[in-house]
């Protein structure tokens, strides 16, 4: 059984098909990566993955429970986490606050609970915190703790959305162009932190990048879509050398 | 044709459902109410209405009423005027041009009444404010009376009486300045007072606007200027909020009020805090005899509720309306009748209402006599004293 | 007694005026803070909500009294609660039933502004409408006691007023920037496209704020109609504009901004009340509204936010 399991899922926006009958499937601990030209519809497919959309047709399962009609927040509660390409951190909460929301959603929810300090919750905020901490520390980020992700370096801020991502404990990381707007130096870092995440934490990652140097040098295998559709699918050596997506990326003359 | 055929039995309908009415509408003496029926006072709608309905039903039950020989059915109609100067304009207008009645009862307070008057007296339409105590209702109008006695009348009327009554020398007031009645009244009242007691015997002469809740700093003035008597001309649903403030900063002397007090449900709104204080006012229900206490006692039957002076003055303003129609007589033409009506209005004499016998200055102005009441330990408004002119 | 000393007497009544008048605007600013903070609406309705919980105090209080031979203060101890959970219970129906259909369908703020307004004045006139036009007296369930020091009076609603406010204002200030519920309000204003991602239902933080905006204007109505007991159906639309101008010059979405707003503006009417012809009040008092604005835009304690969407 797969962790994720897409089916011939579609998205039409209005007269728009942004997403083709596009299916996949990952596997537990799998790195898998998705390509394709600007407007290929992955940030769609992330989208529909994690609930801000509902496919106009096909199925998504997650351990093989289906998501159709759960809102973000209980998909995300199934163990589903994602990064965005625009980095969405809370700004004007620390570093420590952005990761510690997300652990509270481990919490019940319930009206009054949080509203009465008992001695049970202030044990439990103590353990929140530690744990943030932890999380922070394991991304070498605990340095950052009560800065405001704004004054943060652009890579820096990269990090702790990845470590607020991982924070909720997913089994699924979907990383929506992780590289974006990183320079050089920045880049080998990013490949190392999400090599050394993927052997560290027992989760599968799946990963839209245009950098293609991120891309082949971690994934095990990728999927190429173009115009909502799948193009190709293999190993990074093979997508490299696929007329396809050769012709998807340069466009038609160049071949 | 066929087509229409249908239309012989509808026009058939239409004479025979607006024949008779309009067959009939001779018999029918049309008087329209420029009243507050919603809005701030809606109390003074309320009771404008009752006296009304209770006259109308009196004498249509009764076979109608007799100008020169001849039975006449009552017919009022009620425009709210939302207790608004601009709806109370054209409120006076609709009854004017469109249901062309005789003449206007209202609007009762100052603040629609005198812009009301205005219109009337332009359309030509007599009109008669129970209620209005502001001088400029009347004013160079000749078209427009009043039931009741003026602002300038209770401001010396109170300035008398708390020199009489509470040996006062130094008075302090509290008024919405905002608004007509409550601002006239004050101006007249400091007027009398300090031709009685010289210049600068009011200590305080505080202001707020309309809707204000919290008096807290003018009444903290007040207090400490040292004042022996605090005048409220005020409606009756701010009086309790005042005097309770008062109390809650250190005020322990009498309170005055105006006539206005008694326009709704002071105690209801005011509790014990009301008790004790006085005002002037156009009739009391304690201790009435003859016609006034039947119409009293009537009232009470019919609406559970004792007559106020809006109810008293209303019944009046009404029985001098029909007075002058049975003193000019009625020809049909409503223009004519309206003027006749108002010229017969101005040389009423003796006019013998419940809230006292009323004689009509030429200017609309009524000649008749105050009654100081002091709200008893029964939250009763009882008769304490006459004060007449 | 000296000039100076009545002059000390006044001030010092005047300080104390000022805050129990001022309490009512910050509780009612608090309101006006709390739903804009989260998502950036000015709940215009709000007002009316502070109306519709006076309304619930009164019919409550009367009704526990007419029931049975309670003590005041046992009428007023259960009313408080049941008035904030009545008022909740409206402010979140209008949440349901006015705000979040249109921010499903992406609405622009501007509509869900004047739904706000609309919603307002639904209340105010199916308040008439249901119970018509005549004012009601709030019943007096604890008797007001006057103390004196020296020329000051003091009576013990008025303390009560002040002292709940500043309750108010500490347990909101926890609850917002102390418990995980206030996190996620604050993650929910500054990104609400996050939120949900991080497992925490946006809808329920959103009805959240609805409770927490509601109950306390219910309190503002309970205390105010003890303190000015006529009610009237249109008694919340001025108060209400005028705390939404006090939460703004406070700086809005900050808890502290709207509450020293609201004294601010108490004192500045009371102080121009007190000591200037009082006609000038609001003509004063709005004046250096203005002036404050003027200076700082942001409000007194707001700080510029940029949104990126
Ligand atoms: N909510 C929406 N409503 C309408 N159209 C949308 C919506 N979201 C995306 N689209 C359209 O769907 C198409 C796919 O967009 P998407 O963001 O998924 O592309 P992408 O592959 O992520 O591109 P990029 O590499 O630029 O991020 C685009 O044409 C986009 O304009
Ligand atoms: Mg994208």
């Amino acid at each position: 059984m797969a962790l994720l399991d897409v089916k011939d899922v579609t998205q039409q926006f209005g007269g728009l098909r942004a997403v083709s009958s596009f299916s996949v499937a990952l596997e537990e601990r799998e790195l898998v990566g998705l390509i394709g030209p600007n407007g290929a519809g992955k940030t769609t497919i992330f989208n529909l993955v994690s609930g801000f959309y509902q496919p106009t047709m096909g199925t998504i399962r997650f351990k093989d429970q289906p998501t159709a009609g759960l809102k973000p927040n209980h998909v995300t509660t199934l163990g589903v986490s994602r990064t965005f390409q625009n980095i969405r951190l809370w700004n004007d909460m620390t570093v420590l606050d952005n990761i510690r929301v997300a652990h509270h959603s481990q919490l019940s929810y319930g009206f009054f609970g949080c509203s009465f300090r008992s001695a049970r919750y202030r044990d439990q905020e103590k353990d929140i915190t530690a744990n943030a901490m932890k999380t922070l520390e394991a991304l070498d980020l605990d340095q950052y703790a009560d800065e405001f992700p704004k004054n943060l370096p652009y890579g820096t801020r990269r990090k702790v959305e990845i470590a607020r991502a991982l924070s909720i404990h997913p089994r699924l990381l979907m990383l929506d162009e992780p590289a974006a707007g990183l320079n050089t130096a920045d880049l080998t870092g990013l490949i190392d932190l999400i090599g050394w995440i993927h052997k560290e934490f027992p989760i599968t990652i799946w990963m839209i990048e245009h950098q293609m140097q991120v891309v082949m040098s971690l994934c095990q295998r990728i999927q190429v879509i173009d115009f909502g559709a799948t193009i190709a699918e293999g190993t990074p050596t093979e997508i490299q050398n696929n007329p396809a997506v050769i012709k998807a990326y340069l466009g038609d003359d160049t071949i | 044709m066929k087509r229409y055929a249908w239309l012989i039995p509808v026009l058939l309908l239409a004479l025979i459902g607006f024949g008779p009415p309009l067959a009939a509408a001779e018999d029918v003496i049309k008087i329209g109410f420029n009243i507050e029926l919603t809005g701030d006072i809606p109390d003074v709608g309320e009771a404008s209405k009752n006296a009304a309905e209770y006259l109308k039903n009196q004498i249509n039950n009764a076979g109608g009423f007799d100008v020169g020989g001849k039975k006449y059915k009552l017919q009022f109609i009620y425009e709210d005027n939302e207790a608004k100067a601009e709806s109370a304009v054209s409120a006076a207008q609709k009854l004017i041009t469109q249901d062309e009645v005789l003449a206007i009862v209202g609007p009762q307070a100052s603040k629609q009444a005198v812009p009301a008057g205005e219109a009337a007296n332009n359309l030509e339409t007599p009109m008669i404010s129970p209620w209005s105590t502001n001088p400029n209702t009347t004013k160079d109008r000749p078209y427009v009376f009043r039931g009741c006695f003026l602002d300038p009348f209770q401001g010396p009327v109170v300035a008398k009486f708390v020199t009489e009554e509470f040996k006062a020398k130094k008075a302090a007031v509290l008024y919405d300045i905002a608004s007509d009645y409550p601002k006239g009244l004050a101006e007249f009242f400091k007027a009398a007072f300090e031709q009685m007691h010289g210049a600068g015997s009011i200590v305080a002469f505080e202001t707020f606007t309309t809707k204000d809740k919290d008096f807290s700093a003018q009444l903290t003035k007040i207090v400490a200027s040292g004042a022996e008597i605090l005048f409220v001309p005020q409606y009756y649903n701010e009086v309790p909020m005042i005097i309770k403030q008062a109390k809650q900063l250190g005020w322990t002397k009498p309170i005055m009020g105006a006539d206005a007090w008694a326009g709704g449900d002071l105690m209801g709104l005011c509790g014990d805090d009301c008790k004790g204080h006085f005002f002037p006012a156009h009739y009391s229900n304690v201790g009435a005899k003859g016609e006034t206490k039947q119409f009293i006692d009537n009232y009470t039957e019919l609406y559970k509720k004792t007559p106020d002076d809006v109810a008293a003055l209303t019944y009046d303003a009404i029985g001098v309306v029909l007075a002058a129609i049975k003193q000019a007589g009625l020809t049909g033409k409503v223009k004519k009748d309206r003027t006749a009506i108002m010229e017969a209005m101005g040389k009423l004499k003796d006019y013998p209402g419940i809230t006292g016998t009323m004689t009509f200055k030429p200017d609309g102005d009524p000649i008749k006599c105050a009654v100081v009441v002091k709200i008893n330990n029964e939250g009763k408004f009882e008769f304490y004293k006459s004060v007449c002119p | 007694m000296p000039w100076g000393g009545a002059l000390l007497a006044s001030i010092l009544q005047n300080t104390l005026n000022a805050l129990q008048w001022g309490s009512f605007y910050s509780l009612i600013a608090l309101g006006y803070c709390l739903v804009y903070g989260v998502l950036l609406l000015i709940n215009f309705a709000h007002g009316d909500v502070y109306m519709v919980g006076a309304y619930i105090a009164f019919f409550v209080a009367t009704f526990l009294l007419a029931s049975g031979g309670l003590p005041g203060w046992v009428v007023l101890a259960v009313t408080v609660p049941i008035t904030m959970v009545l008022t909740a219970a409206v402010g979140v129906t209008l949440e349901r039933v006015a705000y979040r259909p249109l921010r499903r369908k992406g609405a622009h703020r501007l509509y869900v502004v004047v739904t706000a307004l609309m919603c307002g004045i639904i209340l105010e006139n199916g308040n008439l409408a249901l119970l018509g036009a005549a004012s009601r007296a709030f019943p007096e369930l604890v008797t007001t006691t006057v103390f004196s020091l020296g020329d000051v009076k003091l009576t013990n609603l008025k303390v009560a007023v002040i002292v709940v406010a500043i309750g108010s204002f500490l347990i909101l200030e926890t609850i917002v920037s102390r418990t995980k519920i206030g996190m996620a309000m604050r993650a929910l204003s500054y990104d609400r496209f996050a939120l949900p991602l991080m497992g925490i239902p946006p809808d329920t933080v959103i009805v959240f704020t609805f409770v927490l905006g509601s109950s306390f204007a219910a309190l503002a109505g309970l205390l105010f109609a003890m303190s000015y007991p006529v009610l009237d159906p249109y008694m919340g639309a001025m108060v209400g504009w005028k705390a939404f101008i006090a939460a703004v010059v406070g700086g809005i979405g900050e808890i502290r901004g709207a509450f020293a707003g609201g004294f601010l503006l108490g004192f500045v009417e009371i102080m121009v009340a007190a000591f200037l012809p009082s006609t000038f009040r609001d003509l004063i008092a709005f004046t250096i509204l203005l002036f404050i604005l003027w200076m700082k835009p942001t409000g007194l304690f707001g700080v510029a936010r940029f949104q990126k969407i």
